[in-house]
């Protein structure tokens, strides 16, 4: 190679490793700022969807095999208030709607949020705009409810142009209530061995 | 050029948005309330002033040959830095707009300016280009943006202006609106572009061109 084309790779060289340099070091700078922005952003959800509580859910959460979602538990006087985890419906308008779902211990609904989706603004995201609608999921429970959109015969409305999406939610949640029923026992055994000990203790 | 022509180029003359066409994802994307148009213009204009900063200082170090990738990772880095400060410090905001922050690399305009402009001018220069084109690109956002929300959702920045029983005009929030809006807003900006022209070249003594009759 000639003198120019050593300049060019000593010059991208320069450039790729500066640039390098920077990003990890913006990395290092804001990695625990942005952790601590998305628990603040969860909490604040979690306290929508929670009854009381005087510990932190955000970092607790109770792992279960057969269930990618970590779920949260809310305790108040060391004694389970609720429950909170986030169902996936898959068969949103366009694509996956995540709604946090949280339960009273003996498994009624609190409350339930969108946390993320992308219906049709206008239409479908009446799911998060339409607070009644939201409100009338609470005190559901597995049985005292027909799951389903009233359009299919069931007890939840849909709204004007757009069935999908509340369909979709309606079926998130009444998979969510069915996975609570059916792990009740397993999910109590695992609370009681994760809060035995203190946190405190626990640490050391 | 003086720096008041630098500045009335990138705001108005040779805006990004209204006389090049440039930028037109980011432009599209978010530009559903004047709110998001105002933050992607603050982050483009921000990743602006830093690239065109750095690339006029290294202008004389990078070789012709490959200015082009040198130019693309220096606005890559400054995108990536910004994107990580606002997930840490403006959380709420880049849930919104996260989608679209990586894209602003391939915003042609930001390359543009760099090869254009900050590749051939000096540091201060750039800056006032920087400056100039990039508050030009936030105001075609919020434009947008206002003129979307407005009719869309009858309000502007969030505050409801319309009343609650405005029933909504859910194509200008959806994207085929953003294309009929930015249509009727160029047909406007070039309709006081021409009457400009117009008005300035009568008053240089020359005779109005009539308008054409079928």
């Amino acid at each position: 190679m000639n003198r120019q084309q050593w300049q060019m790779v000593a010059v991208l060289v320069v450039v790729v490793a500066s640039a390098a340099l920077l990003l990890s070091l913006a990395n290092v700078g804001t990695h625990d700022a942005i952790t601590a922005a998305r628990e603040a952003t969860l909490h604040r959800m979690l306290v929508q969807v929670m009854p009381d509580h005087d510990n932190n859910p955000v970092q607790q959460p109770i792992r279960i095999k057969g269930n990618d979602e970590p779920i949260y538990v809310a305790r108040q006087h060391d004694r389970v208030t609720g429950f909170a985890w986030v169902v996936r419906a898959p068969d949103g308008y366009s694509g996956n709607i995540d709604i946090l779902l949280g339960l009273t211990p003996n498994g009624a609904i609190h409350a339930i949020r969108i946390v993320r989706h992308q219906e049709t603004p206008g239409l479908g995201d009446g799911i998060v705009r339409n607070h009644n609608w939201v409100d009338s999921f609470i005190g559901r429970t597995l049985d005292n409810a027909h799951w389903a959109v009233r359009k299919d015969g069931g007890d939840f409305d849909q709204f004007t142009g757009a069935t999908i999406s509340p369909r979709a939610v309606v079926n998130a949640v009444h998979r969510g209530l069915t996975w609570f029923h059916q792990h009740h026992k397993e999910l109590i055994k695992l609370v009681n061995k994760h809060f035995s000990t203190p946190l405190s203790k626990k640490k050391e | 050029m003086k720096k008041r022509e630098i500045l009335a180029n990138g705001l108005w003359h040779n805006n990004a948005v209204f006389a090049q066409l440039l930028g037109m994802c980011p432009l599209l994307g978010v530009t559903t309330s004047a709110a998001n148009g105002f933050w992607m213009g603050a982050i483009t204009l921000l990743v602006l002033l830093s690239s065109n900063t750095l690339v006029s200082l290294v202008r004389h170090q990078v070789p012709h040959q490959v200015r082009i990738p040198v130019y693309i990772t220096i606005i890559a880095t400054f995108v990536t830095i910004f994107g990580m400060a606002m997930d840490a410090w403006m959380h709420d905001t880049f849930l919104v707009l996260g989608l679209f922050i990586p894209l602003i690399v391939v915003n042609c305009s930001i390359l543009g300016r760099a090869e254009a402009f900050a590749s051939k001018n000096s540091l201060g220069a750039s800056l006032i280009d920087a400056l100039g084109m990039g508050l030009g690109f936030t105001f075609a956002l919020v434009v947008l943006g206002g003129v979307r929300e407005f009719l869309g959702k009858g309000e502007l920045f969030g505050f409801n202006l319309l009343g609650a029983d405005y029933p909504g005009f859910i194509m200008f929030v959806l994207p085929p609106g953003a294309f009929i809006a930015l249509g009727f807003i160029l047909a406007v900006v070039n309709s006081i572009k021409q009457r400009r022209a117009l008005a300035s070249r009568s008053i240089a003594g020359e005779t109005m061109p009539q308008p054409v009759t079928a």
